[in-house]
């Protein structure tokens, strides 16, 4: 897959691994690479998305993919699980964080970014494009099953319909 | 959190949806949880056996899903 992928968009992975390592998260995410597709400049101007605040909300996040919002549903409350689990080992104990930092430069994706990334060729292969660029990531990422994505985006006050559609029409633009 | 329970009674509980993306939540906790635990012991000295008795695992289970992974200090 990754000999499709044109220059801009190995350096958006690239970019997706520094900024899991800088905000110390024990993985890439999905909401890492969207984070370096807005720090390469390829968001739609129109949505007016500020690459601070963007990160800003993917560093509030808590940098792994549990899901707190499927765990309520069964009567668990993964901030208490968190809670108590970090008050004996420490900060990110839960995530791994800590424990993944001190092995240098090691930061494995994660299900949800692997998964954008095949959409992102999927998307590529749909547009009749023959390279996979920065668009086609960004593309890939607009899931809205995708937490991390969701949630970063909610917090840009967006979503990832308005995201696509975004894209789309720029490209309609572009051509 | 209220937020996440008021969603959830919303939702039917018998939808499947909810109800897998439950299950595989639970997994994913439960695959952090037995990390921590597995690492944390092995660092306090437990050796392969011990930690399977606490699981109530087979130590040929507990060494193959957890035997690889390095532990931090232990690096050879």
């Amino acid at each position: 897959m990754f000999n499709r992928f044109t220059r801009a968009a190995r350096d958006v992975v690239l970019r997706a691994h520094e900024e899991a390592a800088a905000l110390g998260h024990g993985g890439v995410n999905s909401e890492h690479l969207l984070l370096a597709v807005a720090a390469g400049g390829d968001l739609p101007p129109s949505l007016g998305i500020d690459e601070e605040s963007l990160r800003a909300a993917v560093k509030a996040a808590p940098g792994d993919e549990l899901d707190g919002q499927a765990l309520a549903t069964i009567g668990i409350d993964l901030d208490a699980v968190r809670r108590s689990v970090e008050e004996s080992f420490g900060p990110g104990a839960l995530t791994g964080r800590k424990r993944r930092r001190r092995r240098a430069g090691h930061v494995p994706f994660s299900a949800s970014a692997k998964q954008a990334l095949e959409r992102s060729l999927r998307e590529a292969l749909a547009l009749r494009d023959r390279n996979i660029g920065p668009q086609h990531i960004l593309l890939g990422l607009m899931s809205e099953t995708d937490r991390g994505v969701v949630q970063a985006l909610r917090s840009c006050g967006t979503s990832p319909g308005a995201v696509r559609a975004a894209a789309l029409a720029a490209r309609r633009e572009a051509a | 959190m209220s937020e996440a329970t008021q969603l959830a009674d919303a939702t039917s509980s018998r939808d499947p949806a909810v109800g897998l993306a439950a299950v595989a939540a639970l997994r994913a906790l439960l695959e952090s949880l037995e990390r921590l635990q597995v690492d944390n012991a092995r660092e306090r000295g437990w050796n392969w056996q011990q930690i399977a008795d606490g699981l109530g695992v087979s130590r040929q289970a507990v060494h193959k899903k957890h035997g690889t992974r390095r532990l931090i200090g232990r690096r050879s």
